[in-house]
């Protein structure tokens, strides 16, 4: 593959030499770790880009495996002078690649040069591309996790507003007798796939305002009260559990076929299936579904959320190129502008010209639930934190088996402060 | 003819040369260079300062680890030895056999060695899953009439691994074994059998002490694999809680790969591979020894 690749630009450039003419052709090396849903739509988005740029940039993509071996391929090579040009990376996951020295700053310069600037995004997703002060990563989107409902069972029981979202789902109450009225006849009121039910107490967490992770104040949470907060939460979806309202142990197909096929009235996921559902409406093989925000059980708005930003690996021993640079830039401003398209994966455009637009708003049901990325609780700021890093697997050592009764929630809530603690 | 000693060495040198050459700079300097990182307390990439044996004192003290090592070693005692059982059973069976169906029957056996681990895990995660698995219909009657997630329930995590294991890699034991066999002599059956010894005393007698050599080899080739097991172990848990079946390998690909301590890394990894190196050796030690007796 890549052995064509050179020699078609060799061939290319002595085409070009013999026409005469000359111009800088710059290919951007580019991987991603986006695969279903998500890997269409930015292959799509890179077509565009190429096909808009012919003769000035190239994006040579490449799709590796999400999670260890995608952050491990990508500091390796790095570190070596082999990595890209251009990659993508969890914002979740920044603090770690600074400590390991990864990625080159993006600097407010380079930003104005292709006209951004950090009011262009959300300020959480802002936010979130730096480490202590420094940006290393321009946002590209929010995702988050949201609830998935099924229009016409809720419909049924009454629960459907005028405008076709759900009503009275807030509250603790009002929710769970909601899942305990549609738990009947072999269907659940609730489906989620086991493994990701961390997301979910998460978001519980962050809805009673429970602080993860203060450096000063002693690490993972730093008082007893947030300890309390987090076991209320790993209740929160045992007694759910324990009540038959969701299965207790289900993996992600089976969690998924189980809503698709109206065995449950609520889904609660990443806005990532989005595409799953929309495809299956689009064949005709969907009841009429939508999503919103999470409801509000505790005292506040809150949802797990994450950020796909583009990152410039800090290439070692390889010279700056301020042309390859501006390339970079291009294809990132490029990118964001046309965020639209990749909001059709679900996500929510973190550049606020996009999610601000008109066009926006009329995508259903994301307008629905784009309010999450106000309210987002990310990862804290820790080199433990990221996708396939210490905190998603403290997550699952200890959380997840609480919720279906292997741990008691208060003593895993502990366990899981004091493992996260012995590793900073 | 006589031959000159020095020719015969630079013969000799030529023959092993690109064989030695290549192996110390793909095995033997990246170990050492291994040894020495793992005294450091240096990142995944690039160096670190020199710590002398703290690694070494954290690791062995570390809960983890513990966990790590004895899971390794209660999968080493459920694969091993089972393992070796099965395929010399197998093999026996299938020497029976004669001519083609010799021939298929063992490619048959044969057939999942070749598989990569990715297939025979998601072959198997189809076979145990909890929703539409064929192991379920044995599970029900067993568990209340309910169906159970045989890799997500911890006591059955590692039992379920060992059998997925065993069936994966039997074929080459049998291969083995079967070559061992053939080569035993007809006539000392056919001896016994005029002595009017049964089946059990001929595989007691004769079978048993003449395969021995071949099955200390099996014994060990089993125990050095089964003490790197990773990929099915790493397969099988992922979504799921890895810290109460981690392996020793697991444990180093964790603190190299995720937690980015090369240095703690290696030191893992040394220590690794001083256990199997000494309990390969001491293990074959004593099969021969028994072998000789």
């Amino acid at each position: 593959m890549n052995k064509t690749m050179k020699r078609l630009a060799l061939v290319s450039t002595v085409l070009m030499g013999l026409t005469g003419t000359a111009f800088a052709q710059q290919t951007v090396v580019w991987w991603d770790f986006l695969a279903g849903g998500d890997g269409v739509r930015m292959k799509a988005l890179i077509d565009a880009f190429n096909e808009e740029h012919a003769g000035e940039i190239t994006i040579e993509g490449t799709t590796l495996e999400w999670g260890t071996p995608f952050y491990t391929k990508l500091q390796t090579s790095a570190a070596i002078g082999e990595g890209p040009d251009i990659a993508t990376y969890h914002l979740s996951r920044m603090p770690l690649a600074v400590d390991s020295g990864t990625l080159s700053e993006i600097s407010d310069e380079d930003l104005a040069s292709v006209g951004l600037s950090d009011d262009s995004f959300t300020s959480a997703a802002a936010q979130a591309a730096k480490v202590d002060g420094v940006r290393y990563g321009v946002p590209f989107d929010q995702h988050g996790l949201i609830l998935y409902y099924n229009k016409d069972m809720l419909e049924a029981a009454g629960m459907l507003g005028e405008n076709g979202l759900p009503t009275g789902l807030d509250g603790m109450e009002n929710f769970e007798s909601a899942l305990a009225q549609f738990t009947k006849d072999g269907a659940y009121g609730l489906s989620m796939p086991t493994g990701d039910r961390y997301r979910a107490v998460y978001s519980f967490f962050g809805q009673q305002g429970g602080t993860m992770f203060d450096a000063d104040a002693g690490g993972f949470f730093p008082s007893d009260e947030d300890v309390a907060k987090l076991t209320t939460a790993t209740e929160t979806m045992k007694r759910w559990v324990d009540n038959g309202w969701t299965p207790a142990q289900i993996e992600s197909p089976a969690a998924l076929a189980l809503f698709t096929s109206g065995q449950a009235a609520f889904f609660i996921n990443g806005n990532w299936e989005v595409p799953t559902f929309t495809d299956l409406a689009a064949k005709g093989e969907l009841f009429e579904w939508g999503a919103v925000e999470l409801p509000v059980l505790f005292d506040q708005p809150a949802a797990w959320s994450d950020s796909h930003a583009f990152v410039i690996p800090a290439n070692a021993g390889k010279d700056a190129d301020p042309d390859k640079r501006a390339a970079v830039m291009e294809v990132i401003a490029w990118m964001d502008e046309h965020s639209l398209d990749w909001a059709g994966a679900g996500h929510i455009p973190a550049f606020n010209a996009v999610r601000e637009s008109a066009d926006f708003q009329a995508l259903k049901p994301q307008s629905d639930y784009a309010g999450f990325a106000a309210t987002a609780v990310f990862d804290p700021r820790t080199i433990l934190a990221g996708p396939a890093a210490p905190l998603g697997d403290a997550w699952t050592n200890y959380i997840v088996p609480a919720t279906t009764g292997e741990l008691d929630p208060a003593d895993a809530a502990m366990q899981m402060r004091d493992d996260l603690n012995s590793q900073l | 003819m006589i031959r000159d000693k020095r020719s015969e060495y630079l013969a000799a040198l030529i023959l092993v040369g690109p064989f030695i050459a290549i192996y110390g700079l793909l095995f033997v300097w990246p170990t050492i260079q291994m040894v020495m990182l793992s005294f450091t307390k240096a990142p995944l990439i690039g160096p670190g300062q020199w710590v002398g044996i703290d690694n070494y004192v954290k690791i062995l003290s570390h809960r983890l680890f513990q966990n790590a090592t004895w899971n390794t070693v209660y999968f080493v005692l459920l694969t091993v030895i089972p393992n070796t059982l099965v395929s010399l059973a197998i093999a026996m069976a299938v020497n029976r056999l004669r001519g083609w169906k010799q021939g298929f029957v063992m490619a048959c056996f044969f057939l999942p060695y070749i598989l990569p681990v990715s297939v025979v895990y998601l072959t198997w995660n189809w076979i145990i899953d909890v929703q539409y698995g064929l192991i379920q219909y044995i599970v029900r009657p067993f568990n209340g009439g309910e169906p159970m997630s045989l890799t997500r329930t911890i006591p059955f995590f590692m039992p379920t691994v060992a059998v997925v294991t065993i069936w994966w890699t039997l074929g080459f034991n049998v291969l083995l074994f079967i070559a061992g066999l053939r080569n035993i002599s007809p006539e000392i059956y056919e001896a016994a059998s005029l002595d009017s010894a049964g089946r059990w005393r001929q595989f007691r007698k004769i079978t048993w002490p003449l395969i021995w050599p071949v099955t200390a080899l099996v014994l060990t080739i089993q125990l050095i694999a089964q003490l790197k097991i990773f990929d099915q172990v790493y397969l099988f848990s992922i979504g799921g809680r890895q810290d109460p079946t981690i392996v020793m390998v697991q444990y180093v690909y964790k603190l190299a790969f995720q937690q980015n301590k090369g240095g703690e890394g290696a030191a893992a990894a040394t220590i690794l591979f001083a256990i199997i190196i000494i309990l390969s050796v001491v293990q074959y030690q004593a099969l021969r020894a028994r072998g000789e007796k």
